[in-house]
């Protein structure tokens, strides 16, 4: 009797517990796949008036099939594999729920692949609009952030493009392609609001052009301060800034010879953004870079046998690297006067007291302090030849 | 009979189920077709005729013959057998010749006793017993013996002439495998007891033989090996055996649900094998074997769970090859059961893991279904179980209409309909061939699938990891015979863990399943006898 007793209790008490789970749900929605909108891309501006201008790319999954499947090539007109709407709101939330009365079905943002601001929205300060992004459950972090240069968000977004049916796909493709050559840099949504919340380093996201109707071109960055639009860097400084803070994973550098041009393929590079303190303030901000780099292709007639040819080549690949960065960290300093580099996370790290003082003037003091780069190259290999098949004697 | 008759044990343990046998028959049976226990064989051989004429009134099969012989004529001896049950050739040959002829030609003194002399000096057969009272005369008639009463005695002849019953040693077609025996049970008790005692060749192999069933008096037999199987399983299974009260026993099925530790389980706890070679493996780990005549599945006990996915194959293969596909049956064991859940609770509740692409690819699939994914799943399982229930019980003839049908409707059409997406009849499918790959659970999983999915449909992954842990929690509190279920995963063996979803080289595998707690612990020492004496 007393057996039973007991083992009904322990029934009673897992189901207890397993009762309690159901406490623990957070969404639990039952909504099928066929009753979202697929998000592919959003873009937010400004109107003139100051309003917030959302534009979501949705996904028209079926049409997407036939494409795909080339069913639809026979004839008739072909569904469209992607529909862009735009929605005017005081706020973003106003907005997302705004163009719930111009589409069928609920907007599921979390497959939205990239996120294009808007120049008038950076220009006017972005922090309370991302404040929504924060929020909200079903984002994803990981999406590609891209600022639109010249364009609206909504004229990138109406792209048609023929080698990706879903366009925002195609950008998203495109700017990963750049940041491995080292002229864009990626800024995820995770990145920009870490970046925001220290303020440590000034965020620097990736710069989006249109390139003709239907070709983007992700080329350079736009420098933020104080979560505003400072200004631009040009591919090169981009570049030259990527290696700064170790994000180039493989790019070619042209460097000029006296018999020609050589390609030099970069196979890896470390950055590493410091600054040097004496006597308890920060005396040079010091950029210590280490490449290595392959010959990918010699243009020219010199000669490339010799341990000598290597080291001269060397040489002018490193100054060539450093002139870069110099030109990046001049603008950085001079023109927009805003960390991009970190340093200030630096100096967070190793001189907590120094930055509890000075977190607030740190662009200030930061574009004032002189620079040390010092740039160490290696070259590793020459492809399979050495020299050019037709070369001088 | 193969019986072993060296252990003492044996004997005195079959006459007790002997004893309970009769008085359970005893106490039921009250119309004159059944006999008390102990009504005495009369000693007249016409009154004997009568009285079986009574209790085998109207059973066309029941066959005797009055033999009137001696010089006199004055000598009648009655045969007695069940038609078709015995062989008559042998019966003639080595019975009724020896003794007419042996009772013409002989003069007997007075006070010899014929019975006596045909025992000993006439019957040809090598298969002789004694039948002391009607009850026993009766149950030997039934069971295929031929019975020699003789005027004058109480006591009758039994003589074991059966013919042979059945259908040949085959392959058996549950269980298929690529290498091994081909060997399978048959519906006749004896040989299946000769194909195992044709592998085990020691007489520690020990098959008790009782009999069950009110009406249908089925032999059943307790086959172990005496030193290895563990005496108290033995005896438990003995205890458990006596305790089934009913009427019929037409396969070990039946006792199945009998013995069963927790009978409401979805899992079964007590194994079964039409494979000889199977068999015997299992009583060489120490499980014990409950065979039942008039059907080829023997049973195995205690039966763990980790034998779900134990194939024979597995032992005469390289090492390697058999952890690797014990892992994918327990893949497919996983999959069979969630799949369709996780299926929907994914294209329900949790889009955010799909990968974009992916989701793309969904909910392209998904366009224009009229159902949910829930409904969905649900008919098409409901539509594959009529399948495959039909292909079992429609004759075999006919089975090719049937895939067609199958392939077609399923498959193309119901897609081409827009009822069912591409992607579920995929799913359904996978769901279905992971389902085959372990046999032994394929009922349980049938049911659990509705269960996961419901879960799913419900409270997406969280509903699937409840039931999942639900499911979990009963697996580790089911014991079979005693044992945990789990074993050697819960509680732990880390010795035994060498042949469970990993199987080592057979070389390697020096020890029994520690869980079943076996007298002799080592593969490599022998069973005889004198050394389990000795550990024991």
């Amino acid at each position: 009797m007393y057996g039973k007793i007991k083992k009904r209790s322990g029934i009673v008490r897992i189901a207890f517990l397993l009762m309690i789970l159901l406490l623990l749900t957070g969404c639990w929605n039952n909504r099928d796949l066929t009753e979202i909108n697929i998000v592919a891309g959003i873009g937010l501006d400004r109107t003139e008036d100051g309003k917030v201008l959302l534009t979501v790319q949705v996904v028209e999954p079926a049409a997407i099939q036939t494409v795909s499947s080339g069913k639809g090539k026979g004839g008739g007109a072909q569904p469209k594999p992607v529909f862009v709407e735009s929605f005017e709101g005081e706020t973003v939330f106003e907005a997302i729920r705004g163009i719930l009365s111009i589409v069928d079905k609920r907007l599921f943002f979390s497959t939205a692949q990239v996120l294009i601001l808007g120049e008038r929205l950076l220009q006017k300060g972005m922090v309370e609009v991302l404040d929504f992004f924060q929020r909200e459950n079903d984002i994803n972090y990981g999406m590609n952030i891209l600022v639109a240069k010249g364009v609206t968000p909504g004229e990138i977004l109406e792209i048609e493009n023929d080698m990706d049916s879903i366009p925002a796909v195609y950008i998203k493709e495109t700017a990963e392609n750049t940041v491995s050559r080292g002229t864009v840099k990626k800024t995820t949504l995770i990145d920009l609001i870490k970046d925001i919340d220290s303020g440590e380093r000034q965020p620097a996201i990736g710069q989006i052009t249109k390139a003709g109707d239907k070709e983007i071109r992700t080329e350079g960055v736009a420098v933020i301060k104080d979560e505003k639009l400072a200004g631009w860097l040009d591919p090169y400084e981009t570049r030259g800034y990527m290696f700064a803070i170790g994000e180039v994973k493989s790019a070619i550098v042209n460097i000029p010879v006296d018999k020609g041009k050589i390609a030099m393929e970069i196979i890896r590079s470390k950055g590493k953004a410091k600054v040097r303190f004496e006597n308890g303030e920060p005396s040079t901000l010091t950029i210590k870079v280490e490449v290595e780099a392959n010959v990918g292709a010699y243009e020219g007639r010199g000669r490339l046998d010799s341990q000598d040819d290597l080291s001269i080549l060397k040489e002018i690949l490193k100054n060539e690297i450093k002139k870069e960065i110099t030109q990046a960290l001049e603008k950085a300093q001079k023109e927009y006067s805003s960390d991009i580099f970190g340093f200030g996370s630096y100096v967070h790290k190793y001189h907590p007291e120094y930055w509890k003082k000075v977190k607030k003037d740190w662009n200030d003091i930061f574009s004032k302090l002189p620079a040390d780069i010092q740039v160490d190259v290696k070259v590793m290999r020459t492809g399979i030849i050495k020299s050019p098949v037709k070369k001088d004697e | 009979m193969v019986i072993m008759k060296t252990g003492d044990n044996n004997m005195t343990e079959r006459k007790r189920i002997r004893k309970r046998i009769k008085v359970r028959n005893q106490s039921t049976g009250h119309d004159n077709t059944h006999t008390d226990s102990c009504e005495p064989i009369p000693e007249t051989v016409e009154a004997v005729k009568e009285r079986l004429g009574e209790i085998f009134f109207g059973c066309s099969d029941f066959l005797h013959r009055e033999v009137s012989c001696g010089k006199n004529g004055l000598i009648k001896i009655l045969v007695a057998y069940i038609d078709g049950f015995v062989d008559k050739k042998v019966l003639n040959r080595d019975v009724i010749h020896p003794v007419l002829d042996f009772l013409s030609n002989t003069e007997l003194h007075v006070g010899s006793s014929i019975y006596e002399l045909l025992k000993e000096c006439v019957i040809v057969n090598n298969d002789i017993k004694e039948a002391n009272d009607m009850q026993q005369a009766v149950d030997n008639i039934i069971s295929g013996e031929a019975l020699l009463f003789i005027d004058g005695e109480n006591k009758a002849l039994v003589i074991g002439v059966k013919a042979p019953q059945g259908r040949q040693v085959e392959e058996p077609d549950t269980e298929a495998s690529l290498r091994g025996a081909r060997e399978g049970f048959v519906e006749n008790l004896l040989t299946n007891t000769v194909l195992i005692r044709k592998r085990i060749k020691n007489p520690n192999l020990k098959l008790e033989m009782m009999r069950l069933g009110k009406q249908t008096k089925t032999d059943i037999c307790i086959c172990y090996i005496k030193g290895i199987a563990n005496d108290k399983i033995v005896s438990e299974v003995r205890k458990r055996l006596r305790k089934i009260k009913t009427d019929a026993i037409l396969d070990t099925g039946i006792i199945e649900q009998y013995i069963s530790d927790i009978r409401l389980s979805l899992f079964p706890t007590v194994g079964n094998t039409e494979k000889c070679d199977k068999l015997v493996a299992k009583l060489l780990e120490g499980r014990v074997a409950i065979l039942c005549d008039g059907t080829p599945y023997v049973l195995t006990v205690p039966y763990l769970f980790i034998e779900s996915i134990q194939a024979t194959d597995d032992y005469y293969d390289h090492a390697y090859f058999a952890t690797f596909m014990r892992l994918l049956r327990l893949t497919a064991l996983l999959i069979s059961n969630i799949l369709p859940g996780m299926y929907v609770a994914l294209v329900s509740f949790h889009h955010t893991v799909i990968p974009f692409k992916l989701m793309i690819t969904l909910a392209a699939s998904r366009q224009g279904i009229p159902f949910s994914p829930f409904t969905e799943a649900i008919l098409m399982i409901i539509a594959f179980e009529f399948l495959r229930e039909a292909g079992v019980r429609m004759p075999r003839s006919i089975g090719q209409a049937l895939s067609i049908v199958g392939a077609i409707v399923l498959g193309e059409a119901s897609v081409a309909a827009g009822i069912a997406s591409n992607l579920m009849v995929i799913i359904v499918a996978i769901t279905a061939i992971c389902s085959f790959i372990v046999p032994p659970l394929i009922r349980a999983t049938m049911l659990l699938r509705f269960v996961f999915l419901a879960a799913a449909n419900f409270l997406g992954f969280l509903g699937v990891t409840l039931v999942a842990v639900a499911v979990f929690i009963h697996l580790c509190r089911l014991r079979s015979f005693g044992v945990p279920y789990m074993a050697p995963i819960s509680p732990l063996t880390l010795s035994d863990i060498k042949d469970s979803f990993v199987l080592v080289p057979i070389w390697a595998m020096v020890t029994r399943p520690r869980i079943l707690w076996q007298k002799n612990v080592s593969r490599r020492k022998g069973t005889n006898g004198q050394e389990a004496k000795a550990k024991s």
